[in-house]
Formats: C-alpha cells, sequence, structure tokens
C-alpha cells in the first residue's frame, strides 16, 4: 500500500513537469531538451531551505518555484533569437551545464552524493496525505494549464508554433509568448522539483541529466502533443508500464536497460507512425 | 609547472585524434544529409565492443578483430540509416523527428551494452602499454601508433573526397543538395557511401578507445557530444580542416580540463557549445 | 494606433539586393478610403515594396511615411502599432488553428494574452465581443461554416480570404494586399471584391494591392500603379491607365487573366 501511495505521488508529481513541458513544446512549439535542469533546481532550492536553513515546506515550495522560473527567463534570454534547431542543442547544453553545478556546488550529506532529511509538514509526513496533497496540487496545474490552453494567450501561443513570422506581421511579438510560457512552466517544473525532493526523500544530481528529460519527451511524446489529456495519459501509462516490468521475473541489473530501451524504442516507433502521439492536438512537420 | 603543460599537450592530442575521427564523420552526415545523427556516438561504441568481445573475450588475433570492429561499425551506420531514418523520412519527418528517432536508436543500442557489460569498464587490451618518459613528461608507445593511424585515416579521407568522383559527389552535397541531385549525383548511393565512410572513421575511434582506456556505454553520448562541439567550432565549411581544428581545440581543452578541474570538464565543453551556437554558429572558420 | 488618417505615402523608394537593381525612384500615394493598386510583371519588385513597407528589410533610398510619421526601418511585428498591416502572397495562416482562431487571434489589445489578464473578467467580456466581430467577419465572406474547422484543412482559396480577413482584423488604418486574388477559385473571387469594398473602402481604410487579376483591380481599384523595368512607368486614375495605349502595349499584352 505504502508502495502504492509512493507510485501515486511520483506520477502527480511527473505529470506536473510533462504539463509545463507540454505547454512549451506541444503549444509553443519551442523544441526543449534540458527541462530536466529547472526540475532539478526546483528540487535543490526546496532541499537546501529546508533541510539546511530549517526553512518551512510550504515557503521553501514556493520559493523553489520562484526560483526555477527566474532561472528559466534568465537562461531563456540568450537563446531568444536562435531558432528550431540549434535551440533544442542549446537546452540540452543548458541540461548539462546545470548538471555539473547540482554536482560541484549543490549541498550533500556528508560522505553520500546527495541530499535528504527533509522536516515534511503533516499533509506531506506521511506517504498516504503526502499523495493526496501531491495528486491536489497536480490537480490545480491541470486546471491551471486548460485556463491557459483555451485563453487568448493560448491561441497566442499556438500561433506562435505555427507560424511566428505571421504573428509578427499581425503585430504581435512571438518572443514575448515564448517568454511568458518558458517562465511559467519554468515555475511548474521548480514546484514539481520540490515535491519530487519530498517523495523520493533524496536527491541527488543524477536524478536531473539528459536522460530525465528524454523521460519528459517520451512522456509527452507518448501521450500527446498540445494535449492536457495527454500529458496526465502519458505518465500515467508509461510509469505504471515501467512498474509493471518489475515483475516479468528479470535479474535487477536488466530492469534499467530494458526500461530504457523501451523509451528508445517508443521514441523511433512515434517518430516513424504517429508523431501526434496518443491524443495529441499538433503533428509537428519539422 | 612545464612538464604539466607538456604532459597536457601530449594528452591533449591524443585525445584530439579520437575526438576527430568521431566529429568528422558527424560533420559529413550533418553537412550534406542534414541528419543530426546523435546515433553516431553508438556506430563508435559498436566497433569498441565488437573489438572486445573478439579480442579480449574471444581471444581472436588483434588485427582481424580490430577490422572485424571497424566493419561492423561501419554495417551499423548503414543499418540505422535504413531501418530508422529512411522510414522516418518517408512518412514526411523533418530533421528535427530524425534527431528524436536517432535518439531512440542511440538509447536501444546503449541499453544493449548496458544490460551485457553491466556497466564495467571493458578494456580491449590484454598487456601493459609500453611507456617512456622524456624528462617529466610520459609518452606511450601507444599514442605513436594512435597518431598514424588517424594521419592515415585522415589522409585516405582526404584522398577519397578530393580525387575520387564519389568524393566529388560528396562535397557537391555538401554545397548544395538540391542542385546536387539535378545534376545527377546519384543521392542513394552517395547517401550509403557518406554514412559507411562516416561510420568506419567511428568504428576505428572506437577499437583504438577501447584498446586505449577501455568503454562504457555511456562514453558513446560522450563522444557524439564532444565531436558536435567540434563541429560546431570548426565549422562546416571546410569539413576535413574544420573538424580537425575543433577536436584539437577541444582535445587539449578537455586534457587541460582533466588536470586542473577535472569536475567542471561537462560544464566547461557545454558552456562553450552554448557561447558558439547564440555568437557563432558557423564555427571558427565559417 | 496613430490617430491622423492621412494614408500612406511612398516617397523615391529604390531597391536592390547585392548589386541585383529592383527599382528606383518609386513614388506612391496611398490615400485613407481609396483603393491603390500596383501591377506589372513578375519579379518587378511589387511584393519587395510591400517587404520594405513593412519593415522586412530597410530601402537603400527613400521613405515611407503613414499619417505623416516616417516609419522606415521599423520592425515587422512595429508596424502593425503604427497602423500598417499585410497580408501574403502565400497566405501562412496558422494551420493548426480553427478559422475562427485565425481571426482573433489577429486582433489587438487582447488582455487575456497576459498571464495577468488571464483572470480579469474583463478578459472575458473582450473575448465574447471579439467572437462576435470575427464571426460577423467570417460571415461577410460567407466563410462561418467553417468557422470551427483547422485553417490547415481549408481549400487555398479559402485560406486565402481567411488571411485577409486576419488584416482586417487587426484594425490597422493601412492595409497592403499582397495578391489577394492569386489562387482563388473563380467564383470566390466575388467575395474577394466584396471584402475589398464593403469592409475596406467603407471603413475609410487605405488599401494597397498588389495584384495580377486585371478584372479584379478594374472592379475595387480607384487608382493604379505600374511597376516595369525598374520604375513606375504609369500612375493614376484607374481607367485611364488600363485604357492607356503604353500600359496595353508593354504590358497588358503579356497578362493572362488570372
Amino acid at each position: 500500500m505504502e508502495h502504492l501511495f509512493y507510485l501515486g505521488t511520483l506520477i502527480a508529481v511527473w505529470i506536473i513537469v510533462a504539463l509545463a513541458a507540454n505547454l512549451v513544446i506541444g503549444y509553443t512549439g519551442m523544441m526543449a531538451m534540458g527541462q530536466a535542469a529547472y526540475l532539478g533546481v526546483g528540487a535543490y532550492v526546496a532541499a537546501t531551505l529546508n533541510i539546511l536553513l530549517g526553512v518551512n515546506f510550504y515557503v521553501a515550495l514556493l520559493v523553489a518555484s520562484i526560483a526555477s522560473a527566474v532561472i528559466a527567463a534568465v537562461t531563456l534570454l540568450p537563446l531568444l533569437r536562435i531558432g528550431g534547431f540549434y535551440f533544442a542543442l542549446a537546452t540540452l547544453g543548458v541540461n548539462f551545464v546545470f548538471f555539473d553545478i547540482f554536482h560541484n556546488l549543490g549541498p550533500r550529506v556528508e560522505g553520500s552524493e546527495g541530499l535528504y532529511g527533509l522536516q515534511l509538514p503533516g499533509p506531506f509526513a506521511f506517504s498516504g496525505p503526502r499523495f493526496a496533497t501531491t495528486l491536489a496540487i497536480a490537480i490545480v496545474c491541470v486546471l491551471l494549464c486548460q485556463r491557459v490552453v483555451a485563453s487568448p494567450l493560448g491561441r497566442a501561443l499556438r500561433a506562435t508554433r505555427d507560424r511566428p513570422d505571421a504573428l509578427a506581421a499581425l503585430g504581435k511579438d512571438p518572443r514575448r509568448y515564448q517568454m511568458i510560457i518558458w517562465t511559467l512552466a519554468g515555475a511548474l517544473t521548480g514546484l514539481a522539483g520540490g515535491l519530487y525532493a519530498a517523495t523520493l526523500f533524496y536527491i541527488d544530481p543524477t536524478l536531473f541529466t539528459l536522460d530525465a528529460s528524454i523521460l519528459i519527451l517520451v512522456y509527452i511524446g507518448v501521450g500527446g502533443l498540445a494535449s492536457t489529456a495527454g500529458s496526465v495519459l502519458g505518465v500515467i501509462l508509461l510509469i505504471a508500464f515501467n512498474e509493471s516490468l518489475r515483475f516479468v521475473g528479470l535479474p535487477s541489473q536488466f530492469v534499467g536497460p530494458l526500461q530504457q530501451a523501451m523509451y528508445g524504442l517508443l521514441l523511433i516507433g512515434l517518430m516513424i507512425f504517429r508523431r501526434r502521439g496518443l491524443v495529441g492536438e499538433y503533428d509537428f512537420r519539422e | 609547472m612545464l612538464a604539466s603543460l607538456l604532459q597536457v599537450f601530449s594528452t591533449g592530442l591524443g585525445l584530439a585524434g579520437y575526438y576527430a575521427l568521431v566529429a568528422v564523420g558527424f560533420a559529413l552526415i550533418f553537412a550534406t544529409l542534414r541528419i543530426f545523427h546523435v546515433a553516431h556516438g553508438t556506430v563508435f561504441i559498436i566497433g569498441g565492443y565488437v573489438f572486445f568481445g573478439l579480442h579480449r573475450l574471444l581471444g581472436v588475433n588483434i588485427f582481424v578483430s580490430a577490422i572485424a570492429g571497424v566493419a561492423c561499425a561501419g554495417l551499423a551506420g548503414l543499418a540505422i540509416d535504413k531501418v530508422v531514418y529512411a522510414p522516418v523520412l518517408r512518412r514526411g519527418g523533418g530533421m528535427f523527428s530524425v534527431f528524436i528517432a536517432s535518439l531512440g536508436a542511440a538509447l536501444v543500442v546503449e541499453a544493449g551494452f548496458l544490460a551485457w557489460t553491466k556497466g564495467v569498464v571493458s578494456v580491449a587490451r590484454t598487456g601493459m602499454l609500453d611507456i617512456f618518459i622524456v624528462g617529466d613528461v610520459a609518452f606511450r608507445a601507444l599514442d605513436f601508433s594512435i597518431f598514424a593511424l588517424v594521419a592515415a585515416a585522415f589522409g585516405a579521407l582526404y584522398l577519397w573526397l578530393y580525387r575520387t568522383s564519389s568524393g566529388l559527389e560528396v562535397r557537391g552535397l555538401t554545397d548544395n543538395a538540391d542542385l546536387a541531385a539535378v545534376v545527377g549525383v546519384d543521392v542513394r548511393r552517395t547517401r550509403n557511401s557518406i554514412f559507411l565512410v562516416a561510420s568506419l572513421l567511428a568504428g576505428l575511434a572506437g577499437v583504438l578507445t577501447a584498446y586505449d582506456t577501455g568503454l562504457v556505454p555511456s562514453i558513446g553520448f560522450k563522444m557524439l557530444f564532444i565531436g558536435v562541439v567540434a563541429v560546431i567550432l570548426g565549422g562546416v565549411r571546410n569539413i576535413l580542416l574544420g573538424t580537425i581544428i575543433g577536436a584539437t581545440c577541444l582535445g587539449l581543452l578537455t586534457a587541460f580540463a582533466g588536470f586542473f578541474f577535472p569536475e567542471w570538464i561537462t560544464f566547461t565543453i557545454f558552456l562553450i557549445m552554448i557561447v558558439l551556437i547564440i555568437f557563432r554558429p558557423q564555427g571558427i572558420l565559417g | 494606433m496613430t490617430s491622423g488618417n492621412s494614408g500612406l505615402r511612398i516617397d523615391r523608394l529604390a531597391m536592390n539586393f547585392g548589386g541585383v537593381f529592383v527599382f528606383e525612384d518609386v513614388s506612391i500615394e496611398i490615400p485613407p478610403g481609396k483603393v491603390t493598386a500596383c501591377i506589372g510583371p513578375n519579379g518587378a519588385g511589387k511584393t519587395t515594396i510591400i517587404n520594405i513597407v513593412c519593415g522586412v528589410f530597410p530601402p537603400k533610398a527613400g521613405d515611407i511615411f503613414v499619417d505623416g510619421v516616417r516609419l522606415t526601418g521599423v520592425r515587422p511585428f512595429d508596424t502593425v502599432r503604427y497602423g500598417l498591416c499585410r497580408s501574403f502572397q502565400d497566405v501562412r495562416i496558422f494551420p493548426f488553428l480553427t478559422a475562427i482562431e485565425n481571426v482573433l487571434v489577429a486582433m489587438p489589445d487582447q488582455s487575456g494574452e497576459g498571464l495577468a489578464g488571464l483572470f480579469l473578467p474583463r478578459a472575458r467580456a473582450q473575448e465574447r465581443t471579439n467572437r462576435d466581430h470575427a464571426r460577423r467577419l467570417l460571415q461577410a465572406v460567407a466563410l462561418e461554416s467553417a468557422a470551427e474547422r483547422p485553417a490547415g484543412e481549408l481549400p487555398f482559396g479559402q485560406q486565402k480570404l481567411l488571411s485577409l480577413l486576419r488584416a482586417v482584423a487587426t484594425g490597422a488604418r493601412v492595409l497592403l494586399l499582397d495578391e489577394p486574388a492569386t489562387g482563388v477559385e473563380n467564383d470566390l473571387i466575388p467575395r474577394v471584391v466584396d471584402l475589398i469594398r464593403d469592409l475596406v473602402k467603407a471603413e475609410g481604410r487605405a488599401t494597397f494591392l498588389v495584384e495580377h487579376n486585371i478584372d479584379l483591380v478594374r472592379q475595387v481599384a480607384d487608382q493604379v500603379c505600374v511597376l516595369q523595368g525598374g520604375r513606375i512607368i504609369a500612375a493614376g486614375d484607374v481607367r485611364r491607365v488600363l485604357d492607356d495605349e503604353i500600359v496595353i502595349r508593354e504590358y497588358l499584352g503579356q497578362v493572362y487573366d488570372a
């Protein structure tokens, strides 16, 4: 039961991450390949504040979210001028740059690679309530995303994705919308990072590598681009399927590689057969 | 101090050899076919692991194993193009779709090796390396062999590109793919030669690395990204010269960083890549 | 949006691309409430004029004035603020937005386009008004049945109409339409005529039209200029110019009606 709550909490956390990534990639067409960096920023800020400075967890979460949003905005600024493919490469670079920052500057507990010892308040302290609270936060995030997507802002985002030059010709600067949504996604991902730290109770830099960013792509790729339902669906399906692999009876050293091979095959399959994913609204032709 | 710098220089040049072999292949494919061949790194490790398997595990003669390794890498590169990229392109996928599919292929192959080797370093060399000391600097006999091999490989590549008709067709593709097709360049046959040659070079680098320092599956991605930065540094205007310059710079840089600030190597390399992308994506020579 | 309304003035524009001469000494007056057409052979530089006016690239010489304000070299997305808007020859609608969304996204000053405005009741009211306006625009060209369809699925002619509506929806006082009839099926051309006449001229906007379809030019334009050989060879009242012998010989003789 404990484990089911854990899984559920993990799903809720990744749903928030996937929602944010889909806003940026699926709705706005920005090829973000390094979202794990912002997840890490959120996790490390929240954990550091809470464990090392004794800050109340709610406050730590809030600060983590804001910090992540600010860092997202700052890292996007120099990249706004570069297009499509080089942009993707640059975000990948940002992911690696932050990995070293976490690895070299991130606080850690003596004798280990990571950080643990979060002081969690009531609603987060035990696995059951933690699941309920995180799920509630995830639901709020889903509603927020729905609101954004259905609004004039959502419309402008999709126009930015479809033909930024035409949008500019109508008097609206696509970069403004890119900055808005990237910052919002940063805030959501940072929030998820703090919740992630609470769920795992332990964080280290290896959680925020390129592998994690690719995982995010797989979640929204499978679920569907430009679809809130897709973000939720992709996460649930894949985490559930992943879990089921543990019961197949393989020796533990094969489970990791098997999961990785599965993600690889999914990516290939998606690119060949169904770029819009399960319930996606956008089929990129790039 | 001088001795350390000389050691850095010597190590750096050695590394530059490997980087150049991988980078030039990647540059060829990218410049002519506009494919971001992430799986090039896996071709590298396939060459190395085949060599390791034959020579170290099965005791096959070193030269036969090496040739087999290089050949398998060449075939693997071709196979990836036919099995993964061609279907994506046929279904209307663009550069980004191919990139993601390439990522998927790389993940699958890497997972296979992870499962096989359980992450342990695999060194193909069975004996000790001959080392001789000049002053305070240690040189390895192996370095001379590597230098000779890399020089020979580049020499052969130069001859192919500039003295043969198929090389001419490849250079034509670099300049203008549409025009080349109109003028009668057999794009499909040239495409095969490009993938084959690029993969043979990567396979050679893999074999040498397996012999020298050994392989872990993740080195595939590492070599790929270094290759990418080398290509961005050197530009694709003059592929041979550009990648040699880029690879040499990076070789020296990684050696220098490895000596003086090893924890920040990844950070430095990717920061350089981001800066280059923002300010001078056409490279030093572009 | 500028408050005055004296239209667009193109003053002695000259352009070349890296030494390849395009045109020089091009001066055109585009007054409000009238349609000014520009005709000429392919490659004469008509679209280049629009590109320069809209800030895609600066001219080698000459100036652009909108309502007396010098606008030369203003960036593309700023030009709408000064009252200019263009349509594209190759349409460029947003394929994954529905037809009505294509029109809606063009409307300026939407408070719902910012994060703060997302929750304001004002944004919702504004959206309702905008939707009504967009629907009326679609009705004017008989496209309201396609309102909820993704624009990418519409036939080219309807997409062209949609892109014209989009330019109109920005509320710009000066419209630059690049070949609005090219690629449009013959039975839809009357809708283009209606759009330009009713929505545009009736509201007093200044309209600059680049076209190959002489029939359309005859039906909607008040004045026309002929760009050929790198300069304006004739300009003035549409009937007078189109009947002019020189123009007929030099240019109209080579034109196939669209």
